[in-house]
Formats: structure tokens, sequence, C-alpha cells
């Protein structure tokens, strides 16, 4: 087994709502391999989707209480300025709802990485952009706004926008949880074609169908992991 | 660098940023509007002090001022002073021309007796004086007047110059038969006193017509003679300034003592009765009750002057009660003419004389020199005139009033002298910046309340910019970028509306006092028009446009009708002259201030960002994303 690229380490994560502290995930650990397609399977509110937060430097743990580590070395208390860029470019984020800027176009959508500090630039990210959403069968729809696609077209856009600063891994958020069979179909494939090309992939969902296209699934009950399936 | 591709699109793609820039457009033309017409409205105070009565006045009402003349060489010494004049201030009727018959009306009026070359020195009088020329559809009444009043005159001088087919072509037009025979004219002419031709003149002009064929050009021109404001384009402001008519003492009243001078509603001015009321063809009756040294009062003294022109100073207090007279011809008529003092006990006797008086001395100061030193200046020369009537020995009548000692006489500014006059404009003006205040207050919270809006539309955009690696400060500029441009471009759109709203100032105002038939009409059409638009899509319409629609119909008609109505009412007069002391309102841009108020409405709009920028810079990434 190679060292794994992404590691949670004994991870507490509390929200407050209102006065009332509500602990989400409650010292979970577990970690990604190298070029892995891993699926976090888990009915609503087993925190999987506050552990792809917290792995992506989105979210951070309650202080002291477990560590994110990337390549060995933790992100947990990183200053922001580094954690914005290992955000920007380890890390690629798809969530269920695509989450696109609707005043962009589709190209600019899928290029907005890029332009952010520690992104490639912008005419590499243009460059880049263009010919991920044309792999994507999106040519035809670069200057459109986001509410003139389909939810399979914006989500292939969200994909393309992930990739475009050449990240380690993609942290997918329920991908498919908001297209019919079909088009989820296809999202799985686009996602399955960039892991065959070396891309560690980790993927919520609460299907057990798609969570059997990784590679790997995991199960979180009640923030922590119930099983780890080799 | 996302952040400019960010702003510009969430400017382009909204409505709301539309409204920002109006709200800060608006705020902006808001004041400078206000500020530019009251910084327009004191500087016009503080000028029409200087036209009105030069920087400094010396005074002392009733009594008056002897021996003025030494004290106004004793000032014009100084070289900070340009000239100085002597004035006589009473109050007093004036008897009007108007209306026909005998029963005239009086008007009271504030009667400056002045010298008028000097006094044209210290003030603006010769740049207020209201007719160059006698108007065109006066001429002709003007050379009535020549018949009616001096028609011996036209009898020596006029009539030998008609030879006799003139005489008979005059006697033709103006018999009170057809006449066929010439042999019979030509004895009627031959019998014909000059007396009687001049009456047939006076007679002919007034009813007949093609003058220069009956009476020839020579008499014609003879007659114009008589009256030189006819052929003298300098006549009639030689007059004005000089205070005389044909060599005699004049009255040159303010322009608004005659009620004959009517104010139209667009602010101009126009002689009553098609022109025959102008004051200059007439002659006023003056009187004063002038007052002994005891202050008894004397007997009233009435003098008969023609009118010689008329003033307009733009101060309509003054210029509604002022009538300007010579100098000795006031000094008279309020006992402070030069006089010879009598034994009470033995009115023979000469005791000694009284010099004559003045009750106002007017000053004026080099450009450029504050009024306040100026005033030291006077103050300094008075009291080296009172050093000098000392040194004369002066008899105790001929003596002046003592600075210090004689609460009467009083050396001030013409801010001073007339401190009920500004304070109350000054009290105005703080009172619009109070209130005004209270309206930058309101448009601020405006411009926060609607960054907010943005900000709080673009939660989930945040959270997506942050969640590909956006900073802080990053997702902050965004907002300051907005800000700065919304301020920017508000400002130049409030510059621009406010200089548009200030410069066509006078125009806004006579079409409130005479609203245009058309706009009206196009406003109650185009809310007609939006009815019917309306009307034919009304079906499958959602609820906000159809209300947008309604509500557009109804502001328009409204309008519509409110301005018809206001046309049938025969409209508003925002600027009276009566109420705010000026004739015309200011229009000039304050340009200093504008571009003040623009910079500081741009940078207030970047502050106005900065509050909801800092709040977006704080959401929490994963509870923007997760809001859906």
């Amino acid at each position: 087994m190679s060292s794994p690229i992404l590691e949670a380490r004994d991870v507490y994560k509390t929200y407050q709502l209102g006065r009332v502290d509500v602990p989400v995930l409650k010292g979970c650990s577990m970690h990604v391999n190298h070029s892995e397609f891993l699926a976090i399977l888990g009915s609503s509110g087993s925190g999987k989707s506050t552990l792809m937060h917290v792995l992506g430097g989105l979210d951070r743990t309650d202080s002291g209480r477990g560590d994110v580590l990337h390549k060995g070395s933790p992100i947990t208390g990183l200053p922001e300025r580094q954690l914005n860029r290992y955000r920007a470019r380890t890390i690629g984020f798809v969530f269920q709802f695509y989450h696109l800027l609707p005043e962009l176009t589709v190209l600019e959508n899928a290029m907005l990485p890029g332009l952010v500090p520690g992104g490639i630039g912008r005419n590499n990210a243009k460059r880049r952009a263009r010919s991920l959403l044309e792999q994507f069968g999106l040519s035809h729809r670069l200057d459109h706004r986001p509410r003139e696609l389909s939810g399979g077209e914006r989500q292939r856009t969200a994909i393309a926008r992930a990739l475009v600063n050449g990240p380690e891994v993609l942290l997918a958020d329920e991908p498919t949880g908001n297209l019919d069979e079909h088009t989820g179909a296809e999202i799985l494939d686009l996602l399955t074609e960039a892991h065959r090309n070396g891309l560690t992939i980790v993927m919520v969902t609460h299907d057990r169908k798609i969570a059997d296209r990784a590679d790997r699934a995991i199960r979180l009950v009640d923030g922590v992991l119930a099983n780890e399936s080799p | 660098m996302y952040q400019p591709l960010l702003t510009s699109r969430y400017l382009t793609t909204r409505m709301i940023p539309l409204l920002a820039v109006a709200a800060v457009a608006l705020c902006v033309a808001l004041v400078i509007v206000v500020i530019s017409v009251m910084t327009g409205f004191l500087n016009m105070v503080r000028s029409s002090g200087q036209t009105l009565m030069g920087d400094v006045v010396i005074t002392y009402p009733i009594r008056g001022i002897p021996q003025y003349d030494t004290l106004i060489a004793a000032i014009e010494e100084h070289p900070e002073i340009v000239a100085a004049t002597p004035v006589v201030d009473t109050w007093g009727l004036l008897r009007m021309p108007y209306p026909e018959g005998d029963a005239k009306e009086s008007e009271q009026v504030q009667i400056w007796g002045i010298e008028p070359e000097s006094f044209s020195a210290v003030t603006g009088f010769s740049d207020t004086l209201q007719w160059d020329n006698v108007p065109d559809n006066v001429s002709a009444d003007v050379l009535q007047d020549v018949f009616d009043h001096r028609s011996e005159e036209v009898a020596d001088t006029v009539v030998p110059l008609l030879d006799e087919q003139h005489r008979m072509a005059l006697l033709r037009a103006t018999y009170h038969e057809e006449l066929e025979d010439d042999a019979m004219v030509r004895h009627l002419v031959s019998i014909a006193s000059d007396r009687e031709l001049a009456q047939r003149i006076g007679w002919f002009l007034r009813h007949g017509e093609e003058h220069s064929t009956v009476l020839g050009a020579g008499a014609i021109a003879a007659m114009q003679h008589l009256e030189p404001r006819l052929h003298d384009s300098e006549q009639l402001r030689r007059d004005g300034l000089t205070l005389t008519r044909n060599g005699r003492a004049a009255i040159v009243p303010g322009r608004h003592v005659s009620k004959a001078n009517v104010r139209t509603s667009t602010g101009e001015y126009r002689v009553a009765a098609g022109g025959y009321w102008w004051l200059p063809r007439f002659e006023g009756t003056l009187t004063t009750l002038p007052i002994d040294s005891r202050g008894g009062m004397l007997e009233p003294e009435s003098v008969v002057l023609p009118f010689a022109n008329e003033f307009a100073s733009g101060v309509y207090l003054i210029d509604q009660t002022r009538v300007m007279v010579p100098l000795d011809v006031v000094q008279r008529m309020t006992h402070l003419d030069e006089a010879e003092l009598v034994d009470e006990d033995d009115l023979t006797t000469v005791v000694g004389t009284s010099p004559a008086r003045a009750t106002m001395v007017l000053v004026r100061g080099q450009d450029g020199i504050p009024a306040t030193d100026l005033r030291d200046i006077v103050r300094a020369a008075y009291r080296s005139f009172e050093a000098q009537c000392d040194a004369e020995n002066l008899p105790d009548s001929e003596q002046p009033p003592r600075l210090g000692r004689d609460p009467g006489l009083g050396i001030l500014t013409w801010e001073e002298q007339n401190a009920s006059f500004i304070g109350p404009v000054e009290k105005e003006r703080e009172l619009m910046r109070t209130l005004f205040s209270i309206v930058y207050l309101v448009c601020g919270a405006l411009i926060v309340a609607i960054f907010w809006a943005i900000v709080y539309e673009k939660t989930r955009d945040i959270g997506i910019l942050r969640s590909v690696g956006a900073s802080r400060s990053g997702i902050v500029y965004i907002f300051l970028l907005y800000g700065l441009f919304v301020g920017v471009s508000g400002a130049i759109a409030g510059v621009c509306l406010g200089w548009l709203i200030t410069t066509n100032m006078p125009t806004i105002h006579d079409a409130m006092s005479a609203p245009p038939l058309w706009l009206g009409v196009s406003l109650v059409s185009a809310s007609g028009l939006l009815v019917i638009w309306r009307g034919l899509h009304w079906r499958g319409c959602k609820l906000l446009p159809l209300l947008l629609g309604i509500l557009g119909a109804v502001v328009l008609g409204a309008l519509g009708i409110g301005e018809l109505m206001l046309r049938q009412s025969g409209g508003v007069v925002l600027w009276d002259p009566a109420v705010y002391y000026f004739t015309d309102i200011p229009s000039d841009v304050d340009w200093a201030s504008a571009w003040i108020t623009a910079a500081a409405a741009a940078v207030c709009s970047v502050i106005a960002a900065a509050i909801p920028a800092a709040r977006a810079a704080d959401i929490d990434p994963v509870g923007a994303l997760r809001y859906e």
C-alpha cells in the first residue's frame, strides 16, 4: 500500500446551531491513497460532506482535535494564505448543486480557479478550460450562461472548473445527486475517465450503487468510520 | 485577477447597481444644486452690498453730519480708499402719475439724496440704470408729450419749418370736414396762427397717419430735437446718471416702485398699458416731513420732479422702496441744507450759519482689501476730521458728532450695517445645511442597504470563490471595486445632473410658472398608451410587470394631470422676488463645491461598500455553499 495523499486522524468537528453544539465528526480517521477512487458512503447527517470540506481545507477541525495531513504534512494549522493556495492548487471541488457563478459564461466559470492567486494564470486557464470543456462535449456552450444549460452540462462545467488548475485530488460531494440516472451515469463515466488518467478522487454519496463505481468505499455513521472495506 | 471580471459582471447583469448609481447621482446632484444656489445667493447678497452702498458706511441719521466735504476729503486722502460720497437718507411719499384723473396713487419711499457723480464712483449705480433707450412702443407717446406740455415751444420752433404744402396737408388731415377747394384751404392756412397749427400737429400726431408725408422730414426732425431722448441714444442714460431731465432736477426710482412695471411670470418686465405708463414720461410729487433740531415736526415739504430713469439693483427690497434724488433737493426738503441761524427773540438778527449736512457718507475701498480693514481706516480718518474741526474753532452748531461720545454715529461695514438683512439669509443657509445633512445620512444609509443586499445576494458566489482558493481580502476587493465604480459613475452622473439643473434653473422656474401644454399632454398620452399596451398583453402576464405597468401609468398620468391642473391654475412662482430679496435665481454651478461633493460621494460609496464587503469576507464558505 502506497503512502496516503490525504489523511484524517481522529478529527472532531462541531457546529453551533444557535446555542446548541452539534457534533458532526466525532473522532473520524481515514486516508486517501494516491490515484485512488474513494467513495464515502453515509446517510444524510452522517458527516460525510463535513469530512470532505475538512479534507479540502474549506473547513477547519475543532481546534486541537485531530489533524488533516496532505502527503504527511498537516494542513490544519496552516496560515490562511497557504490554505487558500492549497485549495487552489491541490484540491478541486465538485458540488451537488454545481455552484456555478450565474453572471459568468461557461468558459469563464471553468477558468475561474486559474485566476485566483496560486492559479495557473489567465492564459493557461483559458487554454486548459477550453480543452477540458471540449473534451466534455461542451465546445458549443462556451459563451452560454449556466442558466441556459441542462443539469448534466452544468455539472460537466463544474468538473472542468475543478480540474482547471490540475489538482492532485478531486473532492466530489454527491455529484450525481441532482441528476437523473442517465445523466448521472454520464458524469460518473467522466469521473472514472479522469481517475483512469491518474487523478485521485474522493466522492461522497449516499447511494451504494454509485459507490460501487469506486475502487474502495468507506461508510460514515454518526461521525465515525463504520468499516473500511479493502 | 478575477476581481475586475466579477465586478464588471456584477455591475452589468443586474438592475441593483443602477439603483445604487442613481442614488449616488441624485444625492450628488441635490447637494450641488443646493450649494450652488445658496452660494450664488450669498454672493449676490455680498456683491449687492457693494453695488448699493460701497464698502463702509458712516451714518448719523436725522440730524446729519456737517462739514461732510472736509470729512470726505480726509477719507479720500488714504490710498486704500477709492471714493466717498454724501447721502441724505429720509422717508417720504411719492405721488405717482397713475391712474388717470386727479386721484393719484402714492407710494411710501425711501428717499436718497445723492451727488450722482461721486455716488456712481462709490456704488454700482451707473450699472443699474434700467433704460438705455426709449422703448419703441413708447416713442409716439413721448413725442405727444412734447405737444401736450410744450405747445408754445412747438409753435416757435417747429411750425415755421412747415412750408405751405405741408400746412395745407396738415389742415386737410385735421379739419373737421372734407376740404375739396384748394383756394379755401390756402385761405384757412393764411389765417391760422402758429399756436393753432401747433395744436393741429399735436392732434394729428395722436390720430393721423403717414406723419412724414404730411409734416415733412424737417418738421419731424425738429420735433424730435425738442425731445433729445428720442434722437440721442445716450440722453436717457445721461439723465439717469445726472438725475436731471431737460435741465431740471429729476427722480430715479427703483424698478419696483412703480406699479406700472409689471413682472411677468417668466421673470421679464413690461410696462403696463402698452408702455403708456413708462415712468420717465411723467412727473412725481415727493413729500417729506422734516424734523427740526429739537425733534419736532415741521411743515411737510413737497416738490414736483420729473422722472429721469429707473434703476434695478436686483435687490427687491431696495428696488421696491428707494428713489434717488439730487442731494441739494433732499437737503432742502429735510432742512439739512445750509441755513442762517437767527436770534430767537429777534428774527432779523443772524447769529450764525448752520452748514449743509449729510446723514450718510458711503465709502468705497480698493478691491481686495477686507471691509473690516477699510472700516478701521475710515474710523482713523474720522478722528483726524474731528481734530481738524477742533483746530478750526468752529461754533458748536457746526461741530460734527464725536466718535465714541455720540451713540447715533456709526461707522460700519456694509454687512454690519445690514445685519438685519443678511442675518435671515445666513440663518436660511444654516437651516438648509442642517436639513440636507439629514438627507445625506438617508442617502448614505440607502447606499449601505443596497450594497448589503448585493452582498447578501452573492453569498453563495462568495462560498464558491473561497472553495476555489480566493482569499478573504480578494473577496473584499471585489466589493470595494464595485463601490468605487458605483461611487465614481454616480458622482460623475450627479455632477452632470447637478450642472444641468443648476444652469437651467431659470428655465425650470419659467416652466413651473407657465407649464407647457405639450408636457402635460405627452405625459397623459404616454400613460394612456401604457394602459392600452398592458391591456393588450395582460393575459399570462406575471404580477410584477403588471404591477409596474399599472404604477407607471398611474405615475405618468398623475404627473401629466397635475401638470395640466397647474397650467390651468396659472402655474406656481417658486422664486418670488418679494420673498427672496433678489429678482433672479442664482444659476451658476459652484464648481469647487461640486468636485468636493463628487469626490466625497465616491469615497463614501467605497466606505459604504466596505461594510458589507467586510461581512462578505467573514462569511463561512461552508455555510455559504450549503445555502441553496
